[in-house]
């Protein structure tokens, strides 16, 4: 089984990641199965494959013909990252369109030979059929190896359902405790519900695969680097904000206008991974929108 | 008129392309282009500075944490705290170990293949043919970036987008029994890094025609000016003309205001030049060549071996490979240094929301990183202006591939492509940072 690894716009956190594999990488390319990787070899056109990897965001015509050429060489694609996934945090530039983006960086320039940039930033599955989902910011070295242990061997990599509550090992506070708080003004204690006790966490509809590594171990109201869980994609009338608004409201015994007014900077707190993310924004209390069409891919 | 591209530039970090225009009479042309802007400062519009850190942090994925801290400090100027001593210590362990692993892969996996197989097939200059030949360089290479790793995740949380630090804080400290666990293996690492840094040195050396041929042009230095020693984090910069003349130290408020952004014509990467100097060179050849010691036993030792075979100022972009390898040397050296520290001391403080401007610079692994951030009273984030190093170095790097050009021509000369992009990768650029 041969693999691309192609990125598109992103950080190459997901690369380093790739890197970082230590004895599955050198398995990897010991037995010669990488034959796509610009980051790593001397090569332009993307060779036929059987996995290929797509790390980023589409955000102009040159990512886009790189994502179709992929599609068109590569038996199956994954989306790697929550960029791919879900649009990430880069996704967050959706709040602005293009040309207002780039006037306000570059002012009136005109480049030559630049390509057409995207009128939306969305998922990777958006502009190509995607066969696996792999999110993470970036998704850990565990996830990524068993991830590629599965697919290289022609099984159906496992998808992570639940939450990050799920695998959350944390106590309650007590309720109610003060807030809605922010982490640089009064730092949270370790062990316990971080929602519980006042933070804008989003577990509760963050995907798990984590470990909970946030909350767990260090003690910090998770940011929602996963992405949605099954439940948050699919349930039409689950929204990022409302939710995570309502069990604020509840913990710190506030009304849930008081928590708005408090956390007030709800496109970063709510939504920093998944903004662009068509399932969430297509939203209506009436359901049924096509994400609902890509549960089995999902 | 001749014409030469390269689309993609391969082994790099980010998606970027070449084009040399050679008219008749004219001197050759180079152009870097990258697209794709992501507008990092206008996403971070509106953030709390609560959720400022991990936004600016997917930046880049190589040099998140020093975004991260760059964006910290530049909002503590803004509300004018001061990180305790012991956070200080902790960023500056953490900076250290990002810094170790980014050159380790870029050494590794970007450059080492040219060195190692300079007249083999470009297809075969990878870790993967590397691997096939001699299996223990790419896992003495990667065990490396898997050092620098190992400590990132202790310190930060997490090795890519660490998540321990935040505005004025930290979220835990290294207890004593990591702090020993960190220290042996570094230990045990010491043959790997001294075995390393001498395959770097001969390598070039063995090459050394070559080295001192490509890209060698003379242009200013710009770097955080350390107490006679190299520095990450500083109040000072300094700024020097390319023999090593004119030299000037700038506050970071000085520095901010002598520079000078303007558009690219083909690319979505904005060039920075000092006022006075013009296009500036960052990086680890201007650290070294301003402030001409790395201030540790080891490092400086290796360091007086580099100055008396390539002189000083050092202007060869290759010779930017040795540097890297002793400021991996250095790195690790005042990673033990830093991890003997007891954790004695706060590690966070409270931090309360305020209206404000501050800006920070640091020293990234490929050269100055700038940050300027405005605030509302309410925490906000009302403006926010970064400089990234590619945004310096486009400019030389430039100067260096259109000399390249020059003296071999475009033209009929097979080896041409090669000795381009072994030049670019000397300079290690970053795209994602320059596009961000």
């Amino acid at each position: 089984m041969q693999i691309a690894l192609v990125s598109l716009s992103s950080c190459l956190g997901c690369q380093a990641v790739f890197l970082g594999m230590e004895e599955y990488l050198y398995a990897i390319i010991g037995e010669n199965r990488i034959s796509f990787a610009p980051f790593i070899m001397d090569n332009r056109e993307v060779a036929p494959v059987d996995l290929a990897l797509v790390e980023g965001t589409v955000r102009h015509a040159g990512h886009f013909m790189r994502a179709r050429e992929v599609r068109e060489k590569a038996e199956r694609v994954v989306a790697l990252g929550t960029c791919a996934c879900f649009g990430g945090v880069q996704g967050l530039a959706d709040r602005f369109a293009e040309d207002t983006m780039l006037r306000r960086r570059f002012g009136d320039a005109a480049w030559e030979g630049a390509p057409a940039g995207v009128k939306r930033l969305l998922p990777l599955d958006s502009f190509i059929k995607v066969d696996y989902f792999l999110p993470g910011c970036p998704p850990t070295q565990d996830l990524l190896r068993k991830f590629l242990e599965a697919a290289l061997a022609g099984a159906q990599p496992q998808r992570e359902e639940t939450t990050v509550c799920a695998e959350c090992r944390v106590v309650s506070p007590g309720i109610p405790q003060p807030g809605p708080r922010r982490t640089t003004e009064a730092p949270p204690e370790r062990g316990k519900c971080l929602m519980e006790a006042g933070y804008a966490c989003m577990g509760p509809l963050t995907r798990d695969g984590c470990g909970a590594l946030c909350p767990t171990l260090m003690g910090l109201p998770c940011r929602g680097c996963r992405g949605p869980s099954d439940r948050a994609l699919l349930d039409p009338h689950v929204d990022m904000r409302e939710e995570t608004v309502r069990r604020l409201a509840r913990a710190t015994d506030s009304k849930a206008g008081e928590v708005e007014s408090a956390v007030n900077d709800p496109v970063h707190a709510f939504y920093m991974f998944c903004l662009a993310e068509p399932a969430l924004r297509r939203r209506r209390p009436e359901g049924s929108s096509p994400f609902v069409q890509r549960l089995g891919e999902r | 008129m001749a014409e030469l591209v390269i689309d993609p530039i391969t082994r790099i970090g980010g998606i970027a392309a070449l084009r040399i225009v050679a008219e008749e009479a004219t001197p050759p042309e180079a152009c870097l282009s990258a697209f794709g802007y992501r507008g990092f400062e206008q996403i971070a519009l509106g953030a709390h500075l609560d959720n400022l850190l991990p936004v600016v942090s997917r930046i880049c994925g190589l040099d998140s944490l020093f975004h991260q801290l760059c964006a910290a400090m530049a909002v503590e100027k803004a509300l004018g705290v001061e990180a305790p001593s012991r956070l200080r210590l902790l960023r500056e362990l953490a900076l250290h170990a990002q810094l170790f692993e980014r050159h380790a892969v870029s050494l590794s996996v970007h450059s080492l293949p040219d060195l190692l197989f300079p007249s083999s097939d470009p297809s075969l200059r990878n870790l993967v043919s590397i691997y096939s030949v001699d299996e223990e360089v790419v896992r003495r290479l990667l065990g490396l970036k898997s050092l620098g790793s190992m400590v990132l995740q202790e310190v930060g949380g997490n090795s890519v987008h660490p998540v321990n630090f935040r505005t004025g804080g930290a979220a835990r400290d290294v207890p004593g029994e990591k702090r020993d666990a960190l220290r042996s293996k570094l230990e045990e690492a010491r043959p790997l890094l001294v075995e390393t840094s001498r395959l770097i040195k001969l390598l070039l050396r063995r090459n050394e025609e070559m080295a001192s041929r490509i890209g060698n042009v003379p242009a200013p230095s710009l770097a955080l000016r350390g107490p006679g020693q190299v520095t990450m984090t500083g109040e000072r910069a300094a700024v020097v003309g390319p023999q090593g003349d004119g030299e000037q130290d700038l506050s970071p408020h000085d520095l901010l205001g002598r520079l000078r952004e303007s558009n690219s014509a083909y690319s979505h990467v904005r060039n920075v030049s000092v006022e006075g100097y013009g296009e500036t060179r960052v990086g680890p050849l201007s650290r070294i060549n301003i402030n001409g010691h790395y201030g540790t036993s080891l490092a400086d030792g290796e360091l007086e071996e580099v100055k008396s075979q390539w002189g000083f100022p050092i202007h060869a972009c290759l010779v930017g490979h040795v540097l890297r390898i002793l400021e991996m040397v250095h790195a690790w050296e005042k990673m033990h240094e830093l991890l003997k520290e007891p954790d004695e001391g706060e590690i966070s403080l409270e931090v309360k929301p305020a209206a404000g401007k501050g800006a920070a610079v640091l020293e990234a692994p490929e050269g100055m990183l700038i940050y300027e951030v405005e605030l509302t009273g309410e925490g906000l984030v009302k403006d926010l202006n970064l400089v990234t190093p590619l945004q310096f170095n486009q400019r030389v790097l430039e100067t260096s591939l259109a000399k390249i050009a020059e003296e071999v021509g475009i033209e009929g000369e097979p080896k041409i492509m090669d000795m381009l992009q072994m030049a670019i990768r000397a300079y290690a650029p970053c795209i994602p940072c320059g596009l961000h």
